[in-house]
């Protein structure tokens, strides 16, 4: 992580059960800023670049459509682990994406996309 | 005293710098250097020049600012460039500012750091006399490990070659009269970029306006190649092939 002083921030997330990653990434970039790991048998590096494809994906979708919308958030469901990727602010041009990895099994999916749609909120207000 | 020869002893320290690679490349040698001011947790700067003039600046051992010729500096816009006050710099908390604000003004000191780096150790530069205790200017510092530095650095590079067949920092991009589609959006980095495009324009010029890395910029141009509203020498949107499509996931996979 290039700003270790800032993994702190993440410390709601881990509160969220079935927690195994989470990781502030500048979606310009693919730079991983900060991240708190749960389980060490996940590579935040493959994980932090796939979500930024992902957003990057979407974004150049969202560009030939021409929706008028902006990305709110992601989710991916794997046969034990949800991934959710959300702009930390909703606007045209995000600048910083929070990628959460929960464990399916122990994970109510609508209370985590609630806490993580909070915390961005109060991170960016 | 060593009976190795300098630059033997030098190749034999980039020998572990990314295995794998040749040890013929100046930019191992200047890793190599880095790493041995990192380890003897030296203070002040490394001067370059020749390609790219500039240096990277360490305090015991930890990089705390580096800075080019060729990439734009933070204080070039500042933290008010940002829409940022000086609160932004205090850590935040309930006294302090909110945690977006702080985290922006903590990335932008980064970022330019970063890619600085990246472009001396990529450039032709050559490194010259450690100046100790030669340190930046207070609130230019930031505070990174060399290696989580020199991993993202490599990062970087991988990135940047996925890109080189279509478009470099350097590569000069005119704004296509017609459009591919009937309607597109873009965001407003993109539109920022768009509307600064005249003759001779490059990624690191546009850069240099809006005072963003070389590096992001460098994506950015990329992505409205893709989206048909630039054109470079050599690239049609409509002949992309997959080849053509950068990817993060592609670059860590590259890991070595």
């Amino acid at each position: 992580m290039i700003l270790p002083e800032a993994d702190g921030l993440l410390a709601p997330i881990m509160d969220i059960d079935g927690f195994r990653l989470a990781c502030l990434i500048d979606a310009s970039t693919g730079m991983v800023l900060a991240a708190q790991q749960d389980q060490a048998d996940i590579g935040l590096p493959a994980a932090a670049a796939g979500a930024t494809d992902i957003a990057n994906v979407l974004a150049l979708l969202n560009g030939r459509m021409a929706t008028g919308e902006s990305l709110e958030d992601v989710i991916v469901t794997f046969s034990s682990s949800l991934y959710m990727v959300r702009p930390i602010r909703r606007d045209p041009d995000p600048q910083i994406l929070l990628l959460v990895i929960l464990d399916r099994l122990r994970t109510n999916l609508a209370m985590a996309r609630r806490s993580i749609r909070d915390f961005c909120v109060s991170f960016a207000s | 005293m060593s009976q190795v020869p300098k630059l033997t002893r030098a190749r034999q320290l980039a020998g572990s710098v990314w295995p794998g690679r040749a040890v013929d490349g100046y930019a191992n040698l200047i890793v190599a250097r880095l790493r041995k001011l990192a380890a003897a947790k030296s203070t002040g700067m490394l001067p370059f020049s020749g390609h790219g003039e500039g240096g990277i600046f360490l305090r015991d051992g930890r990089v705390v600012h580096a800075e080019s010729s060729r990439t734009p500096g933070r204080n070039a816009g500042g933290l008010a460039a940002l829409g940022l006050g000086p609160a932004a710099e205090r850590a935040p908390g309930p006294d302090g500012p909110r945690p977006l604000g702080w985290l922006t003004a903590v990335l932008a000191r980064a970022e330019a750091a970063v890619d600085a780096a990246l472009d001396l150790v990529s450039s032709e530069s050559r490194y010259a006399k450690f100046r100790p205790d030669e340190v930046p200017a207070a609130g230019q510092a930031c505070d990174i490990p060399l290696e989580t530095l020199l991993t993202e650095v490599e990062r970087r590079r991988r990135v940047l070659r996925q890109l080189a067949p279509v478009v470099t920092a350097d590569t000069t991009v005119v704004r296509n009269a017609q459009m591919t589609s009937p309607s597109l959006q873009v965001s407003a980095l993109q539109w920022s970029l768009l509307v600064r495009v005249r003759a001779g324009a490059t990624a690191r010029g546009l850069a240099a306006e809006l005072n963003r890395s070389v590096f992001g910029t460098t994506i950015e141009v990329y992505r409205l190649l893709a989206l048909g509203l630039l054109s470079a020498p050599g690239y049609d949107v409509k002949e992309a092939r997959d080849y053509d499509v950068v990817s993060f996931i592609r670059a860590a996979s590259e890991e070595r």
